[in-house]
């Protein structure tokens, strides 16, 4: 497997046919320089198939795929691609550590925290209480699992972990606009850490709990915050 | 909504993936849709130049949070703190959780933390008139 094979590319099947080596890329990336990171080089080190090279620096791993380089490029070369794929082709225990540990933790517990299910419940529910206190808001409660809902809110664990004063606003918008809504009990991850670390296999058992889940409650829409 | 809760002047920064990325991926980036729901919200607001499909990635996407590059997100930050800095804006607005966070770590860095950074949900609901339950 190389980057360039597995790295899909348009409007022809050939990277080498494509680049000109213009340096637009590099010319609007904010992060061209910082440990020596260039885009416009990351493309024809790919071309070269110096994989190796690319998986062993840094590079992956600052680069946002904010994918401003592949807007300018003139050619079409799907430059985040290359990236999220040299990300996937770096050994597991090379990977940031935060980043991993946290994928780990989400297989095994379904969420990233690792957070236990009662755990999650009693500061969702703590939270809730508390909005219910603010006029208007009397009756409010956060529905778990409820079947045939309209939407499926799936929640980022930093709102669950540091940030619960930040849980509210989306509560506050459902309750004053009469919206049919529920959150998971368990599996309510709402950030993919398989798409960054470029693991498409962690990418689906991730996203196929949050379809498992709907399709067992009968839920209409997904709404998934990242 | 109440137009007369935030007062001052905000500045809206497009996250990548709503905009350009959702673009480039699905066919639409939803670049007029916040807009809308900020005329609703608020009295001034105006977009971070370059906006849209241009705009500036934060440094903080991709998953780099959880990454110790630290100083990188940094750099990559500079056009961001300076974007802020020439809209004058005394508020910041997005509708990205790792943006959210990048951002604020910036302000903080560049000792600009006086100016608040919001999700636009929060901006919503910070607005809502409430009626008695």
């Amino acid at each position: 497997m190389t980057i360039k094979k597995e790295a899909p590319l348009r409007p022809v099947q050939s990277v080498t046919d494509l680049c000109h080596t213009c340096g637009s890329c590099s010319a609007i990336c904010p992060l061209t320089g910082a440990k020596g990171f260039n885009p416009r080089k990351i493309v024809y080190m790919a071309i070269q198939e110096r994989d190796q090279e690319i998986i062993d620096s840094p590079w992956p791993w600052i680069c946002t795929m904010c994918g401003r380089c592949e807007h300018a490029c003139p050619m079409g070369i799907n430059i985040v691609n290359v990236i999220r794929t040299a990300r996937g082709m770096v050994d597991r225990k090379n990977v940031p550590l935060m980043l991993q540990k946290g994928i780990e933790l989400g297989l095994e517990t379904g969420n990233n925290l690792g957070l236990p299910d009662e755990d999650f419940k009693f500061i969702i529910e703590d939270v809730a209480s508390e909005l219910a206190d603010q006029p208007g808001f009397e009756s409010f409660q956060v529905p778990f699992d409820k079947k045939g809902a309209n939407l499926l809110h799936t929640l980022h664990n930093k709102l669950v972990n540091t940030q619960n004063e930040d849980l509210v606003h989306w509560w506050k918008i459902f309750h004053v606009a009469g919206e049919d809504w529920t959150i998971p009990s368990r599996n309510w991850e709402g950030v993919n850490w398989g798409y960054f670390s470029g693991d498409d296999e962690v990418m689906k058992v991730f996203v196929g709990r949050i379809v498992e889940h709907m399709e067992q409650f009968e839920i209409k829409n997904l709404m998934y915050p990242e | 909504m109440d137009k007369t809760k935030i007062t001052g002047r905000v500045a809206y920064h497009d996250p990548c993936n709503y905009g350009r990325k959702s673009e480039e991926l699905f066919g639409h980036g939803f670049y007029e849709e916040p807009r809308w729901i900020l005329d609703q919200c608020v009295s001034e607001w105006v977009s971070l130049h370059p906006d849209k499909g241009t705009q500036y990635c934060c440094g903080g996407g991709g998953g780099t949070l959880q990454t110790p590059y630290k100083e990188e997100r940094f750099i990559y930050g500079r056009k961001k703190i300076e974007q802020i800095r020439q809209s004058d804006a005394q508020m910041v607005v997005l509708p990205c959780h790792s943006c959210h966070g990048q951002i604020k770590a910036l302000l903080e860095e560049n000792h600009m933390n006086h100016i608040p950074v919001k999700y636009l949900w929060e901006v919503v609901a910070d607005t809502l008139i409430v009626d008695a339950d």
